[in-house]
């Protein structure tokens, strides 16, 4: 299990260089220069060239790429003297237009991200499992029927037009719910979750219909296995038979499903973000990328990317433990 | 380009569904009354971020940042005419000597900082010198290549000061240029120009809390969620000609979704009614808003605002021939391209003219005199006599969100009628600057549009048309290069008497465009919109943005 662990963990790393030289490709293949971005109005070619060199574009591109590593190992400095702009490690780079380290813009907006995909996680799996579980038990039923017409209704639905029609429903119409805007947890927690009630729903109601359909699928196919026959004709109870060997096997890709979803959510929640007024990663880089803030869009992808391989580590290690020939 | 279309769809579906719901009984105050004293403003902000720093602010003299931080001049809007520049931290607009090279100001005796010590000259100065250092680059920089040595100079903190600038007592502070400059009393206006008490600073988080001198200072700051402005008790009224100050704490809400923000002042419920939107009103959301005069009325609609030009790139044949540009010039259909921007009410009026509305010294009168719509037989006479009777085939750029390329498209069936085949070629934003400040200019006709930063006709004209700003990421997208007007830029530039900059920038401005390098197309309208408390909103014809100094509550 450790060798199988440190395997893994030498495979994250690798992704991960990869996906930070790819993602700093984004630097050199845009159009947009960073530098003019941050070097006002009119901005003349010796203006832009002092800019350059204080933020370290002056330089070749692996060199500019080797300081962004050691960045995000060790830190790094922009301009000297007193006045020089420090970005402690790890550092994904600075945003100028922004004036702070990509890292602590990330460390505002996660919370934020964190909390609209938590709460809208925890939804949609309690939702969507026992939805699909009920459906898989009373096959064909009305039940059945209701529950996979309105998981299509939620498959089919985008984010935005089910978080806008929810907005204009309970906020504008009925007024129940603030239609914007969001309260840190540390501030106020009813608050917190009071603005965030429309965003877990919206969410959860488009991810609980794919995991309903999914969990109804897997179980459905386990059931019909022949082992499920054995068991049954052993003479085991119909709950033992589902509980502890339909579910098992039939759950796992549904737990798969769940840790990459929760991994790419908390990378950027973007349009629920956006529609909702709520300042999370998600926002954080769809305005960066709207004003060519290149650091922060650099910063994102990285962190984005590094909760994804995180998560696939977490599903690799899940399976490791539910199925030991994995780790051998 | 996905944002835009799903934002697109979202304004659309707000606007449908909403529509039933708030029919009726909504007050709405008057726009231009008084404000009262007290009360709490809120601004609805899209930006997801508010940056203080004067160093690093491109904000306009009747923006945020002034709220704040007082400059050495400001601007006195209406609502109908265009601005004049008037004293602010000095006792007037500067007193010129030199040849128009040195600028001399005394500061008003007894300013205050919020925590009650002086304003002096020094600190202005230091400032000015703070804004040079790269650290701290990104905002107006137009006094960076007028100041002696601006051009060298790396700012403050590594010990140097920038010996242009004198302070000899707390009192004066005295400006010397590389070159005459006319419009060095607007350019004193800009942020840079509020005074920074020198000490140790800071350099990355100056902007949270900036040392006021305006009304107001910073309450709390929260980037991507709230800054809260509170009074400034140490801000004397006597000495202050524009700020009214009348609300006691303004709150912005950052990062809003601008159909929300704009949805939300539609709907005018509860705290909304004290709030106002520095969004512009959705295309997709005009119709509700003028379908309903109770909307209507809350609405703050610019006289005038940017010029939105096609820009001719001279240097490609056919269009170095002049004949073929005045053809476009009688060719395009103004009127269609209005209809594309909303209408005359909300799109803007038609243009004919490179200095704007709103700009000291605009003057009306059309070079090409012709129908809204175009004079078809005009151009077809023009391109038969530079001999391309047979028509001419060129390509366009444009940007590719809708507004844009409705224009774009208007464009090219005026043009198509007069049997010049325009190729559209639409690109995100950062292609499409990218590729119109290119040195090559790999294309015909670009669609433009254009705001000055300060309300000179030097910022309509220098920076599109002046030779030296061709490529490099500058906005001479005509490639238009005329030794004479080049010349006449510099003359009215150096002028520091300003009927005869007018006289002059006028004359620029005729002179350009008998050469026909853009097609004038619309001046611009912007509109915003206000709860039904909110009072003396206005946008003025420059800058076409509500002015922030004088916004209040209604009593």
């Amino acid at each position: 299990m450790i060798r199988y662990l440190l395997r893994r963990l030498g495979g994250v790393l690798v992704v991960m260089l990869l996906v930070t030289a790819v993602a700093f490709a984004v630097f050199f293949l845009l159009p947009s220069d960073p530098a003019r971005l941050s070097c006002g109005k009119p901005c003349t070619p010796d203006r832009l060239a002092q800019v350059r060199a204080l933020l370290g574009y002056d330089h070749s591109v692996p060199v500019q790429y080797l300081q962004y590593l050691h960045g995000i190992v060790l830190g790094r400095s922009y301009g000297s003297g007193a006045a020089s702009l420090h970005c402690p490690a790890p550092c994904f780079g600075y945003s100028f237009p922004q004036g702070r380290p990509v890292t602590a813009l990330i460390a505002d907006r996660f919370p934020v991200t964190l909390s609209i995909a938590l709460g809208a996680a925890l939804l949609w799996l309690v939702v969507g499992v026992l939805a699909g579980l009920a459906c898989a038990l009373y096959r064909d039923s009305w039940l059945d029927r209701l529950v996979t017409v309105g998981a299509l209704g939620g498959v089919s639905a985008p984010t935005f037009l089910v978080g806008l029609v929810g907005i204009l429903i309970f906020g504008f119409r009925f007024n129940m719910l603030p239609v914007n805007g969001y309260v840190a947890f540390t501030d106020d927690p009813a608050q917190w979750a009071f603005h965030l009630i429309l965003p877990w729903c919206t969410l959860a109601f488009v991810f609980a219909a794919i995991y309903a359909r999914l969990t109804r699928t897997q179980v459905l196919e386990v059931l019909g296995e022949d082992y499920i026959a054995v068991a049954r004709a052993k003479g085991l109870s119909r709950r033992r038979v589902f509980v502890r060997h339909a579910l098992r096997a039939g759950l796992t890709p549904v737990l798969t499903l769940f840790a990459l979803d929760l991994g790419g959510l908390l990378g950027g929640a973007v349009i629920t973000e956006k529609v909702f007024g709520m300042q999370g990663l998600g926002a954080l880089l769809i305005d960066a990328v709207a004003s060519s803030d290149l650091p922060v869009v650099v910063g994102c992808t990285v962190f984005a990317g590094l909760l994804i391989v995180l998560a696939n580590l977490a599903v690799d290690l899940l399976y490791g433990y539910l199925d030991p020939r994995v780790t051998s | 380009m996905r944002r835009t279309l799903l934002v697109g769809a979202v304004a659309a579906l707000l606007a449908v569904s909403v529509s039933g719901c708030h029919a009726n009984n909504k007050s709405a105050g008057p726009a231009q009354t008084k404000a009262k004293t007290g009360g709490e403003l809120d601004v609805l902000s899209p930006s997801p971020t508010i940056n203080l720093d004067p160093a690093k602010s491109q904000n306009l003299a009747t923006s945020t940042i002034h709220l704040v931080l007082r400059s050495l001049t400001t601007w006195q809007e209406s609502a109908t005419q265009a601005p004049t520049v008037v004293p602010d931290l000095a006792t007037d607009t500067g007193r010129v000597s030199n040849g128009g090279k040195t600028w001399t100001y005394t500061l008003k005796s007894g300013l205050k900082y919020a925590d009650g010590s002086p304003i002096v000259a020094a600190d202005i100065k230091y400032g000015v010198e703070r804004s040079f250092a790269p650290q701290l680059s990104g905002g107006l920089a137009y006094h960076k290549t007028l100041l002696v040595g601006g051009n060298s100079y790396q700012g403050p903190f590594d010990g140097k000061e920038l010996d242009s600038i004198s302070t000899p007592d707390d009192h004066t502070i005295v400006f010397q240029l590389n070159k005459p400059s006319g419009d060095w009393p607007w350019i004193v206006s800009m942020p840079a120009f509020a005074p920074v008490p020198k000490k140790d600073e800071n350099v990355q988080h100056y902007g949270d809390n900036p040392m006021a001198s305006g009304p107001y200072q910073v309450s709390s700051l929260k980037q991507g969620s709230t800054l809260v402005l509170k009074r400034n008790p140490h801000w004397d009224r006597s000495t202050d000609p524009v700020r009214t100050a009348e609300p006691d704490t303004i709150v912005y809400t950052m990062g809003l979704d601008p159909t929300v923000i704009n949805q939300r002042l539609i709907a005018d419920q509860g705290k909304d009614r004290n709030a106002i939107s520095s969004s512009r009103v959705p295309a997709s959301l005009l119709p509700k808003v003028l379908g309903d005069p109770s909307v209507g009325q809350r609405l703050a609609t610019s006289p005038s605002g940017a010029l939105s030009y096609l820009a001719i790139n001279v240097t490609h044949p056919p269009l170095n021939n002049l004949k073929v540009r005045q053809a476009l010039e009688y060719a395009v259909n103004k009127k269609a391209v209005q209809v594309a921007a909303g209408g005359a009410k909300i799109g803007g009026d038609l243009a004919s003219t490179l200095i704007t509305p709103g700009i000291p010294g605009y003057q009306s009168y059309n070079a090409y005199p012709a129908d809204p719509t175009g004079d078809l037989a005009k151009a077809k006479s023009l391109l038969s006599q530079a001999g391309h009777a047979s028509g001419i085939s060129l390509t366009m750029l444009t940007q590719n969100d809708s507004i844009n390329l409705a224009e774009a498209q208007a464009v090219q069936s005026g043009l198509t009628a007069a049997g010049i085949k325009v190729r559209l070629k639409p690109e995100d934003s950062d292609s499409f600057y990218a590729d119109t400040g290119a040195s090559k200019g790999d294309y015909d006709l670009a669609m433009l549009g254009w705001l000055p930063d300060y309300p000179s006709a030097t910022g309509n004209i220098e920076p599109l048309f002046d030779s030296s700003q061709i490529g490099n990421g500058n906005f001479n997208c005509s490639h238009y290069s005329n030794p004479a007007v080049d010349k006449l830029i510099a003359q009215a530039s150096a002028e520091t008497d300003q009927a005869t900059a007018q006289g002059l920038w006028q004359q620029a401005d005729r002179t350009i465009m008998a050469d026909a390098p853009v097609v004038p197309l619309l001046y611009a309208r912007n509109a915003f919109l206000r709860g039904s408390d909110v009072a003396n909103f206005f946008a003025p014809p420059y800058p076409p943005y509500a002015d922030m100094l004088v916004v209040g509550l209604a009593g």
